[in-house]
């Protein structure tokens, strides 16, 4: 994860990510760079649950609840406060979501074994039954709706979409939007992995001993990594309320706790490549399902069809784990290894 | 005396301790796996959940109630054995993630398959027991045949789970196994044979759980482990994951203080109380209300 | 006997130990010596397939016992007390004692009996957690503990370990009395090579994981070279 590299050089990796990523929101349709948005939010989320595993080696299975916190601030705060900027908006929910890490964190990070990771399922389980009790102001089942982003006009002048395109001018804008938090997002994090703490904690990940050798307030070191974790999260989750138009519980079940899990896995955890391929997955994940569907002839309304998804990738994340653990990520590793080593082969 | 008998608070605890138990049941089956092979398995609730779909098809066949769960505990014995040797054996020494999320990917697939054959329709399997109230001077109490009989499976199926651990030579084989493998090695017990054989009392116990809760007026779902599996977590790691009779008593004050907040207050709030206790109980005690300090080897 | 032929082990990029061959003869105590990190608990290991070798041959009388398991071996009677003594500490002594009995076909209640009049004080202590026992008193229950299944090899992984020179003192030479009472074959490793040597008849010395000498333990214990850079012991 950019372990050798200078800051200059992280700032113009993450440019050059950001700029490709805009560039390339110019060439996808409407409802693909709706998907792009959402994708954004994701992989912020899922950034901020690859953190935690690079990080401290352990795994959280409650980050849905972190997002609907960071969601439902976001939704609250502009009910009332509709005219603030987007960026105090995002920095509110961060904030918020981390203080909900530091909660749930103290406890859990002191304990080794899998605590973390039951506590928080268990979180993520008791949150979206809440706005239902708490009241009107929470929006109950209904949720909260808030206003997406709008393309200004100078950017629907830049893009030329006219009054047709209207709609897609607005997807393309959120999708940049989302591209630029992102990127901000996947800086910071790679500047963290490679400060000297960050360092420091890979080596002992998983060696307490060791890590106390080294001098590191192991518990507090580890609960900072689960504030910041659950701070992108709700990251993620204020990215996704903009994005989505709308919170409610049905946005953050706890499924989508372990779904967020899959796709870390599946793109490739503890990296933050794996967490861009990871939010790609969570948002295409059904076009994938459909396609094998029809490829393989599934009738996608049967009932065998309509569990497919979960079937697949539940499946695709235990075999994952046991034969390839580094995912996507690891795997296009492998496969640019295999290419230059055939082009080296081929200039000798 | 009548007026006692079918007062809110007793009809609260009694209600408590009928869902306590099976939180309870879940509990202790997490203990034992996680006394045996250190892995804490998150796919518990759907395995048990997958067990007592195969017997209800069998009740579906003209089986009877008792045959049916009988068959529940075979299946549950077999697919939990078989569980440890082919999804579980392969992670023992990686990091502790690994079987986390593993034992989450087979949670998905096994809902998903059970969904995918059964529906999400509920069913309603009848145990041999009638779930209306006894009654005490015209007014209903809170127990029924129903509740008697959930309450003395569950207890019957600790007490089993206690004496086979605490007072048989195979008990003793498995408790070596798990708190000293090598040791246990080097005395000619056959260790790898026994971390497998608890997965499949864990099924068992499982299974008990499962038969318990699909026999509920409420029915039977594929999700239908989910909310409880969450409950008994919290017991099993009050308790301190260590220690059977812990989460046993964990799960029936869980399933008491449940049906307070429920009579009380409001149901939506249960499982976030559940979840701030447990953060308060590991602060205070990490390794638990019911492990010796001694025990733990963290 | 056990013999040790060609034997090599390695951790990842560290060889633990380099072609150790040698012979532990029936009836007597062979003491195993060296400094910490020669190879000396590896090769113990290694005999009870703890540690898989990379090369060699291990033969208990006639039979290889390279490529068994760990728990097959036990049952052929060979019995390892390893490092730190392995008794189960949330175990009472009692459950201690029948856990090592339960693999092999031998009568639990003769056999504690036995292990009691052996070690009077296991049998006050009976019913407490093996963790509240003293050091000398833990390695009288692993030492009895490996008895109960009447094996005909004893592997003892520094038994002097921690204790004072006095318990040391005893445990030797109750380790001698097993010894020539049972016609066992002991394996002894041990840092503590004076307390070793005085009980041992055969004396195996490691240095980074090669035997340098194998001899009758007196000529070692008169070696002043041997006596000096590999075993501490100033030449008297």
């Amino acid at each position: 994860m950019l372990r050798h590299t200078t800051t200059l050089q992280r700032i113009l990796l993450s440019v050059l990510g950001g700029a490709i990523a805009i560039g390339i929101t110019f060439f996808l349709s409407g409802s693909n760079n709706q998907l792009l948005a959402l994708a954004t939010a994701y992989a912020i989320t899922i950034l901020g649950l690859s953190f935690l595993t690079g990080w401290s080696g352990q795994i959280s299975l409650g980050h849905s609840g972190f997002m609907a916190i960071g969601g439902y601030v976001t939704a609250l705060w502009l009910q009332h406060f509709s005219s603030t900027p987007m960026v105090l908006t995002l920095i509110l929910a961060t904030a918020a979501a981390a203080v909900g890490g530091v909660i749930m964190g103290l406890p859990a990070t002191k304990l080794r074994g899998p605590y973390l990771a039951g506590m928080t399922l268990a979180f993520a389980v008791a949150l979206p039954q809440l706005p239902e009790s708490l009241g009107p102001w929470a929006g109950g089942s209904q949720g909260i709706p808030l206003q997406t982003p709008t393309a200004p006009h100078w950017f629907a002048n830049v893009v030329g979409g006219g009054p047709l395109a209207i709609i897609a001018t607005n997807y393309q804008y959120d999708a940049i939007v989302g591209i630029l938090v992102c990127t901000v997002a996947f800086f910071i994090v790679s500047n963290l992995f490679a400060s000297k703490t960050g360092r420091a904690m890979r080596l002992v990940r998983d060696n307490d001993v060791a890590a106390e050798l080294v001098g590191l307030n192991l518990p507090r070191t580890r609960t900072l990594a689960f504030a910041i974790s659950a701070g992108l999260s709700g990251l993620g989750g204020a990215v996704f309320a903009y994005m989505n138009g709308t919170v409610s519980p049905a946005s953050f079940p706890y499924v989508l706790s372990i779904s967020l899990v899959t796709y870390m896995v599946l793109g490739g955890m503890g990296t933050l490549q794996g967490a861009v391929y990871g939010g790609l997955l969570a948002v295409y994940a059904t076009q994938i399902t459909n396609w094998i569907s029809n490829t393989v002839g599934i009738d996608p309304n049967s009932n065998f069809g309509l569990n497919f998804q979960n079937i697949l990738f539940g499946g695709l994340l235990i075999v994952t784990m046991i034969t390839a653990p580094r995912g996507l990520a690891g795997l296009i590793h492998l496969l640019k290894g295999l290419v230059q080593k055939q082009m080296s082969k081929q200039r000798q | 005396m009548n007026g006692f008998l079918t007062n809110r608070i007793l009809s609260d605890v009694l209600y408590g301790i009928t869902n306590g138990v099976t939180i309870g049941l879940v509990a202790l089956c997490l203990v034992l796996i996680w006394r045996s092979t250190h892995i804490l398995n998150f796919a518990q609730g759907p395995m048990a959940m997958f067990v007592t779909y195969i017997g209800l098809t069998q009740m579906d066949h003209g089986l009877g109630f008792w045959p049916a769960a009988l068959i529940c505990m075979v299946v549950g014995f077999l697919f939990s054995g078989l569980t440890e040797r082919l999804i579980v054996r392969p992670l023992y020494n990686k990091a502790e993630i690994n079987p986390i999320v593993v034992m989450v990917g087979f949670f998905t697939v096994l809902e998903a398959v059970a969904t995918a054959i059964w529906t999400n329709i509920p069913r309603y399997p009848v145990a041999p027991f009638s779930s209306i109230n006894f009654q005490a001077g015209g007014s209903p109490t809170a127990l029924s045949p129903l509740a008697v009989f959930q309450i003395v499976l569950a207890v019957g199926a600790m007490a089993l789970v206690t004496v086979l651990f605490n007072y048989t030579k195979l008990g003793l084989q498995l408790r070596a196994s798990a708190l000293a493998p090598e040791v246990a090695k080097l005395l000619g017990v056959r260790v790898n044979r026994l971390l497998t054989l608890g997965w499949s009392i864990a099924g068992v116990v499982g299974a008990v759980a499962a038969v318990v809760v699909a026999i509920n007026p409420s029915g039977m779902s594929p999700s239908m482990m989910d909310g409880i599996f969450i409950l008994g977590f919290v017991a099993a790691a009050i308790g301190g994951l260590e220690s059977p009779l812990g989460a046993l008593v964990a799960g029936v004050s869980m399933g008491i203080l449940m049906q307070f907040i429920n009579d009380y207050w409001n149901s939506n709030y249960a499982d976030l109380v559940a979840v701030l206790i447990l953060i308060v109980v590991l602060m205070v005690r990490p390794q638990g209300l019911f492990t010796k300090n001694t025990a733990r080897r963290v | 006997m056990i013999k040790v032929a060609n034997l090599n082990v390695s951790y990842g990029a560290v060889k633990a130990l380099r072609d150790v061959s040698f012979e532990a003869p029936s009836g007597a105590i062979t003491a195993v010596l060296g400094a910490n990190g020669a190879g000396k608990t590896t090769l113990l290991r290694t005999i009870s397939a703890l540690v898989e070798p990379q090369s060699g041959q291990i033969f208990l009388d006639e039979r290889n016992l390279v490529g068994m398991r760990p728990e097959a071996i036990a049952r052929l009677g060979v019995a390892h007390v390893p490092e730190g003594r392995g008794v189960i500490g949330e175990f009472t002594v009692d459950e201690n004692l029948r856990l090592g009995a339960i693999a092999h076909k031998v009568t639990l209640a003769e056999g504690i009996a036995e292990q009691f009049e052996l070690f009077p004080i296991l049998k006050e202590r009976r019913k407490q957690y093996a963790a509240t026992l003293s050091g000398g008193e833990r390695q009288m229950l692993a030492v009895a503990r490996a008895m109960i299944a009447q094996p005909t090899v004893l592997l003892l992984d520094e038994p002097s370990l921690g204790l004072a020179p006095k318990v040391t003192f005893d445990i030797m030479t109750t380790i001698r009395q097993l010894c020539e009472s049972r016609k066992l074959t002991v394996l002894l490793v041990e840092q503590n090579a004076k307390s070793a040597l005085r009980i041992a008849d055969f004396a195996t010395v490691l240095h980074v994981g090669t035997a340098i000498a194998s001899r009758p333990a007196a000529e070692v214990a008169a070696d002043d070279s041997l006596r000096e850079y590999y075993l501490g012991m100033p030449s008297s």
